[in-house]
């Protein structure tokens, strides 16, 4: 008897613990599912994603701390104005840019580019919409830094890339021209449907719009190695003036942010430590007589236009009442304000220093000038008779003695408010003219007073990504914020 | 273990048929009189026995005249008795003092002899968790066990506590020991601030009351730890709360105490400069007042000698300082706690009920706490062999306006401590809001701000429910099987609430916050365990298989708004913008284990223990791993024939383990989050920024520790040695990759973390007599983390930072290295200056570690007839950490120390840079602190030393005599009078306590910044019983 109930208790435990192995392993693998994320999406929500981080991207930090300053647009306040002293102690900012452009546009579009050429998601329109975008993102990170990885930067996931080789500025720049020339193909000829309808941030997937969208960006980057290249810029601009290109205000390539707190330069404005606008800016504006003033500058305190000085070391800051001076416009800085990639206005000034320096012709260049001057205006919705009187003024003429100078000075203006590009349009053409700090009250920084012309690679790339980084800096020189970036020949 | 199974094999043994004669007697405690239940009777050479009932009656059949009856039972001496010709006995046992000691709880909640024991176990008994009650249980263990660290810094009333248990052992997670209530592990988790601000909410462990609490014991190695499997790879801290028992008089137990907490450590600063900067005012604002930015907010301003000024309100003022603001801005906060107790027990079961009331306020008036807890707990003895109990606590707390720390808009210390040391408190407390209602401050930056704008306009409440609760069943299937099951649950729910009114610049922009989060989290342990134990001449076995499942799920969602509509409202309706967020947290183990034992005649111990885990956590293919430990005990005395009353007791013991663990769920699959948009007609999806793991191995961890136990003089003198050395293989970790990756971090099996560490534990009863006693307690410990290797290619890892100064892991180097810049320096290490007298920023280099030298504590208690003062002294030598307020409070001029070069400058120590001649150019002072911690942010100046000697705590009680209460309803009662925290004998920090950080969690101790002032307490405790 009792050893029957020995074997009765023995095969009871042995089943109820069968039983639960077996059911455990189930459990265990439903327990293993995410519940807060999905493991397959469709590739339009991550090109929104990108092409959303991308334009939000002009408001990061690469221009609120840095080119905005370097660019001679405004000042920031408090301990936010350091690297307007021209120092280079932000290791973690300089950082911060890399983690915002490849952790961005570059994350997801590199996602993007692997589904759309992949078997059974292969999509030959969306693959070059997709390009156009990961060639601007990419720009940007080469303009900033110099060698950059390209051809495995940004590729942890869709190629399980770790230490990224660093590739030379001149390489990526050819290649970037090369995509875009690719993407223009594609896009002439495309059938929207297979592009992304609904699922366009930009443009609503029109193709037309997206072929002188590409097209722009091509010429700018042709433009941008005239000094390195001249015979490639040369080239390149021929054919992108061949293909339609951006001329109506309507062509622009902007995003307003509607989702929380909106565009980031309200905040901006309106936060700590505020940004007032630049000495430098205004008298630009003022001296010219220029209607975009009062888009670009609030009223003072005091009821007028006031700036505050680039580059002043502490005790002149401390003494120069920087909370009275004037803040940024209502226009570029309220919630709903847009946010540039590119405008008609860049490309028709862009197209005037075409003429002038590959078609040696200064009546075309002073047409396209013009153009460029007055798309700018209606871009930021001037009256019309303010918009006449400005054109009659001498400044929207090329004199023929500056005319260089003229061109670059008015890109400037027109590149407002992407303050990075603004930055990189003196950088490559040295106009405006930002002199060398030699004043008792201004701060020389690192650079001896001049102006700073890239970002450095951070502590955390110099140590997590060792061998590459220092390979691109034996190449390219010292890892200072002085050192020019290949196309920088000014 | 030895005595659980003896009491199981009488309780089980039928009796023998061949009795001679019947034997009944009662056992009763000597003394007292007491009837003891449950004391083992047997036939000395036999396991013929049996145990008494409720009240203390045994009956033995079949026993000769010359057997000897031993009567043993936990806590009390063993006494053997000849039958003879007696028929009725009636037994005294004497309460053995030392041999109570040697009895602890082990995994599992198995009780063990320690004796027999191959690891080393600390347990503290509740006698001396609630005389000095604090909020936290924890602090109680503090200075007291060896191996064990525990710092509580001042975050707010229920702040959580920094727990390791020998070092850290890990990268990825918190590093806490594991903590199990009654069989159960519950929720351990913590959570601090950071260095960008935040509040401390506590940790889970606050939650225990410390009156419901009999015992804990601290389970130190993997070996000790291993039935835990990898829950308990940082071992354990075990919790018992007290059930019901017999007791005299009516069973009514009465606990209150009382405490004030007053401010006991604030930062020097100088009352000689006021506001301004270069010696000069601020300039004047068009609105009439200076203009309170850099650099004139700060204290570098003219001598303040009584002249007139236009003050920060635009008002005309006398130049003259006004005091410690601490001293006027922080009052004196206090907790207060009462509980009362019902018991009782028959032989049929037990049962215990309790309620505490608990209610605290901070150093900050608004700052409070409100805690009730319900407690029930029985057993019952449904027939002889088959028992069950069961446990509820019900626990509901309220916590008000946790301060703000660190560089929080409303960390009052950060606004009290930066201030321009002319500035008037009161004015400040008068001006917090000008005309359009808007915050009046003192600075322009948004970290700055009016403390008490922020004490009325910004606050948060943490509403807390907690269940905790298990059924347990105990089946003795006969003499040689039991079977315990049992299950129980932690659950806890939380409403988190912060808001900030509309109107300060550091409140979105003056638009106002909110700020709701509603949590759901569970941790639910099943187990079931099967022993089977038997003798066999001098061997005694013991067996068991066990099988658990964990299933640990939280779920969050968070709803948070700004630009509110109307004032003083705060609820999401009120905010036009609005967002919202959840997450969801669920993993599972199933664990399948075996333990053993087998002892040899009383002198010779091993147990071993094998364990399978299979963790939901881990990809399929590698989702199941093994464990095993083995423990070794010899009492080398008793082998040895050589115990005496001068040496009684020698131990030796060994213990070796290999522990795997999971990690946290969804680590091994590649996923697309959706952004939660509100405007966008299209969809937006995010990919994570962290690189998942398909192929992550468990990791794992060998350990391996010797020791040895003394007692001398009948345990008057007991030593305690132990050496440990653990090796974390495998280390399962996010590691931090380049940016260029467009990833973050990716999930990797890498490195190894090894730990050896000394404990020493030396008691001693210097002098016991009956009206005079003295204790003497002291424990040492030496432990030390090493980084062996992480990940190829990487150099470092950070694992906390403040302003340039990081906590890092490097290959080569101690766990928790402190980074920082230090000056630029030539060979000689003399600083290099510039032509223009400033030192220049050079190498970033290891300013200092977090692992202290060795720390410990001595307690000595003194006992005069019926009254006991015992103090805790701890000690802790080398350790760093970083101040980052005494930073702050340099380059704004407020430290006593900015003192320095006012007039003359400062002529930086060092030689010129292209002269190579003694620097002799002075500069600034305010430049020269801003240059060196600013700009250039060096911090070689605020490494702190953080050794000290503390006296933390100090009791007075009185016990009244029974005498005393002889005519009275009361059975016995004490009072005592406790101080906790009083003073540093010795603080190579100065004016900043090293226990400051903002941050409780394993690298915590390395990062102060402008922390609450530290604290002491005095209070009193009342307990009585009826």
């Amino acid at each position: 008897m009792k050893y029957i109930q020995n074997t009765i208790q023995k095969i009871s435990i042995a089943l109820v613990v069968g039983i639960l192995l077996l059911s455990c392993q189930n459990n265990l693998d439903d327990l293993r599912e995410n519940p807060n994320a999905v493991t397959e999406i469709d590739d339009a929500a991550l090109f929104t994603k990108a092409v959303r981080s991308l334009f939000l991207g002009t408001t990061d930090v690469s221009a609120l701390r840095f080119s905005g300053h370097y660019g001679h647009y405004f000042v920031a306040g408090s301990t936010a104005r350091i690297p307007d002293q021209y120092g280079d102690n932000f290791d973690s900012q300089y950082n911060d840019m890399y983690t915002d452009m490849y952790g961005g546009p570059i994350r997801h579009i590199e996602d993007v580019l692997e589904i759309t050429t992949a078997d059974g998601t292969k999509n030959e329109v969306r693959h070059a919409m997709a390009d156009v975008i990961a060639v601007l993102a990419y720009a940007k990170i080469t303009d900033a830094f110099g060698d950059i990885p390209y051809t495995e930067g940004g590729k942890g996931k869709t190629e399980d890339i770790l230490l990224p080789k660093y590739d030379t500025q001149e390489s990526i720049y050819k290649d970037m021209i090369g995509r875009l020339g690719n993407s223009i193909a594609v896009l002439k000829s495309a059938d929207p449907a297979m592009g992304y309808p609904n699922s366009d941030p930009v443009f609503n997937n029109d193709l037309d719009k997206w072929v002188k969208f590409a097209n722009s960006v091509r010429l700018r980057l042709g433009m941008r190695i005239r000094f390195a290249d001249n015979a490639l810029s040369k080239e390149i601009v021929a054919q992108c003036l061949a293909a339609p290109l951006m001329e109506g205000n309507g062509d622009d390539a902007f995003m307003i942010q509607t989702e929380g707190n909106g565009n980031p330069w309200y905040n901006a404005r309106t936060g700590f430590p505020s940004v007032k606008m630049s000495t430098f800016l205004l008298d630009q504006l003022e001296s010219t007589a220029d209607p975009r003033l009062p888009k670009f500058f609030m009223l003072d305190q005091a009821g007028q236009y006031s700036g505050e000085t680039n580059g002043l070391n502490d005790v002149a800051f401390g003494e120069s009442n920087f909370a009275a001076k004037s803040d940024m416009g209502l226009a570029l800085s309220s919630q709903d304000s847009k946010m540039y990639m590119i405008t008609a206005s860049e490309v028709w000034l862009l197209r005037a220093e075409a003429a002038l320096i590959f078609q040696n012709d200064p009546a075309k260049a002073n047409e396209l000038y013009r153009k460029g001057i007055e798309r700018s205006l209606h871009q930021w919705e001037i009256d019309g008779t303010e918009i006449s009187n400005f054109m009659a003024s001498p400044i929207t003429t090329l004199a023929g003695a500056n005319d260089e100078e003229q061109i670059g000075t008015q890109l400037w203006l027109a590149l407002i408010p992407n303050y990075f590009e603004g930055w990189t349009q003196i950088r490559r053409t040295g106009y405006p003219i930002i002199k060398e700090r030699t004043y008792d009250n201004l701060s020389r920084g690192v650079t001896n007073g001049n102006l700073p012309t890239r970002f450095l690679y951070s502590s955390f790339e110099l140590s997590s990504n060792h061998i590459n980084v220092e390979e691109a800096i034996s190449r390219q020189g010292a890892n200072k914020i002085d050192t020019p970036v290949w196309w920088d020949k000014n | 273990m030895n005595r659980f199974i003896l009491l199981i094999v009488a309780i089980g043994l039928s009796v023998s048929a061949y009795a001679q004669k019947t034997v009944s007697g009662r056992v009763l405690e000597k003394g007292t009189n007491t009837p003891l239940l449950g004391v083992t009777v047997l036939e000395k050479g036999t396991t013929v026995g049996t145990s008494t009932d409720f009240d203390g009656n045994f009956t033995l059949e079949g026993v000769y005249a010359d057997n000897v009856l031993v009567f043993s039972y936990i806590g009390y001496k063993t006494l053997e008795i000849t039958v003879g010709d007696q028929n009725k006995l009636s037994v005294f046992l004497e309460i053995d003092a030392q041999q109570m000691d040697e009895v602890v709880v082990t995994a599992l909640n198995i009780k063990r002899d320690k004796e027999s024991l191959g690891y080393s176990v600390s347990q503290i008994s509740s006698e001396q968790i609630d005389v000095a009650r604090t909020n936290n249980v924890m602090n109680a263990l503090s200075g007291k066990v060896a191996g064990l660290q525990i710092s509580q810094s001042n975050t707010g009333v229920d702040g959580s506590s920094r727990i390791l248990l020998r070092g850290i052992t890990t990268i990825n997670g918190n590093n806490r020991p594991l903590v199990v209530v009654d069989g159960i592990p519950i929720n351990n988790g913590a959570s601090s601030a950071s260095s960008w601000g935040g509040t401390d909410r506590g940790d889970e462990l606050s939650d225990i009351d410390p009156d419901n609490v009999e015992s804990m014991s601290v389970l130190k190695g993997a070996g000790a730890a291993a039935a835990y499997g990898s829950l308990g790879m940082h071992g354990v801290i075990l919790i018992t709360t007290k059930s019901g028992s017999k007791q005299k008089g009516v069973g009514i137990s009465l606990n209150s105490s009382f405490a004030f907490t007053e401010i006991s450590l604030t930062p020097d600063l100088q009352n000689e400069y006021g506001t301004g900067a270069f010696g000069d005012f601020a300039p004047m604002g068009p609105n009439g007042r200076p203009v309170l930015d850099y650099p004139f907010s700060w204290s570098w301003g003219p001598k303040m000698e009584g002249q007139p000024y236009t003050n920060w309100l635009g008002q005309p003022d006398t130049f003259s300082p006004h005091g410690n603001p601490y001293e006027q801005f922080y009052s004196t906060g206090y907790s207060l706690s009462n509980t009362v107790a019902f018991e009782g027990g028959s032989e049929k079961g037990s049962f215990r009920m309790s309620f505490t009331d608990e209610s605290g306020q901070g150093i900050i008036s608004n700052n409070t706490l409100a805690k009730q807890t319900y407690n029930i707990r029985g057993t019952s003895k449904l027939t002889d062999k088959f028992s069950i109990e069961g446990k509820m606590t019900y626990i509901t707390s309220k916590v008000k306006n946790q301060p703000g720390l660190a560089e929080s808009p409303n960390n009052t210390s950060l606004q009290l401590s930066l201030m321009p040391r002319d500035i008037r408190l009161y004015d400040v407390k008068n001006n917090t809001v000008d005309a359009n209602g808007n915050e009046i401050k003192w600075n322009l930056d948004n970290t700055f701000n009016n403390p008490y704008w922020a004490l009325d306009n910004m606050g948060n409440s943490d509403n807390k429910n907690r269940f905790q609760g298990f059924l347990g069943a105990n089946w003795d299937i006969n003499s040689n099987i039991n079977i315990a099951a049992k299950t129980g649950m932690d659950y806890i729910t939380f409403d988190y609430m912060a808001f900030g009114a509309k109107g300060a610049q550091a409140i979105s922009n003056g638009l106002g916050e909110y700020s709701h989060d509603s949590g759901k989290s569970r941790i639910w342990n099943s187990d079931i365990l099967a022993t089977y134990s038997t003798s066999v001449s001098d061997f005694k076995i013991s067996a068991s298989l066990g099988s658990s499942y964990r299933n640990e799920w939280s779920n969050n969602l968070n709803v948070n708004g700004n630009d509110s509509k109307v004032p003083n409202f705060y609820n999401i309706s009120n905010y036009k913008n609005s967002f919202s967020s959840e997450a969801t947290y669920e993993k599972g183990v199933y664990s399948y284990y075996g333990l053993g034992s087998v002892s040899y005649g009383g002198f010779l111990y091993l147990d071993a223990t094998l364990r399978n885990d299979n963790s939901s956590t881990l990809p399929k293919d590698n989702d199941s791993y093994w464990y095993h430990s083995e423990n070794l005990s010899l009492l080398f005395s008793k082998l040895l024939g050589i115990e005496s009353n001068v040496f009684n007791l020698g131990k030796i013991r060994g213990s070796y383990a290999r522990v795997g663990n999971d990690t946290s769920p969804y680590r091994t699959q590649a996923v697309y989050t959706i952004d939660q948009t509100v405007t966008l007609p299209y969809t937006v999806a995010s990919i994570p920024s962290n690189l998942p793991d398909f192929d992550l191995r468990p990791e794992t961890s060998n350990s391996w520790e010797v020791g040895t136990e003394l007692g001398f003089f009948n345990n008057r003198l007991q030593l305690d040695f132990t050496y440990y050395q653990t090796k974390t293989n495998d280390q399962i970790m996010a590691v931090p990759i380049s940016a260029t990756t467009a990833y973050d971090s990716k999930v990797v099996n890498a490195g190894t973390i090894s730990n050896e560490g000394i404990e020493f534990q030396l008691n001693a009863v210097p002098v016991e007599s009956e009206n005079f006693g003295w204790n003497l307690g002291f424990n040492f410990t030496k432990s030390n983390s090493m980084v062996e290797s992480l990940n190829e290619n990487l150099e470092s890892i950070t694992l906390n930072t403040l302003w340039g100064v990081s906590v890092e892991a490097r290959p080569g180097e101690e766990f928790g290295s402190i980074y920082g810049n230090d000056y630029s320096r030539d060979n000689f290490g003399r600083k290099l200056i510039t032509d223009d007298g400033y030192a220049q920023k050079g190498e970033r280099i290891k300013q200092g570690s977090i692992n202290p030298d060795w720390f410990g504590g001595v307690t000595n208690s003194f006992r005069y007839r019926n009254l006991t003062l015992s103090a805790l002294i701890s000690v802790q030598q080398g350790a760093e950490f970083y101040s980052y307020g005494r930073a702050y409070r340099m380059y704004f001029g407020t430290d006593a120390r900015s003192l320095d070069g006012r007039e003359t400058g400062i002529i930086e120590d060092g030689i010129n840079e292209h002269t190579g001649l003694v620097n002799e150019t002075p500069v600034p002072a305010m430049l020269s602190q801003f240059t060196n911690i600013f700009t250039n942010e060096v911090a070689t100046d605020q490494i702190l030393d953080a050794s000290n000697v503390k006296l933390r705590e100090v009791t007075l009680t009185f016990d009244f005599p029974q005498k005393m209460l002889r005519n009275t309803f009361i059975q016995a009662a004490s009072m005592s009078a406790v101080g906790r925290n009083l003073f540093f004998f010795y603080n190579a920090a100065g004016d900043i306590d090293p226990e400051s950080g903002y941050n409780s969690g394993p690298t915590g101790a390395a990062l102060e910044h402008s922390s609450l002032p530290s604290t002491r307490s005095f209070g009193a405790n009342l307990k009585i019983k009826f």
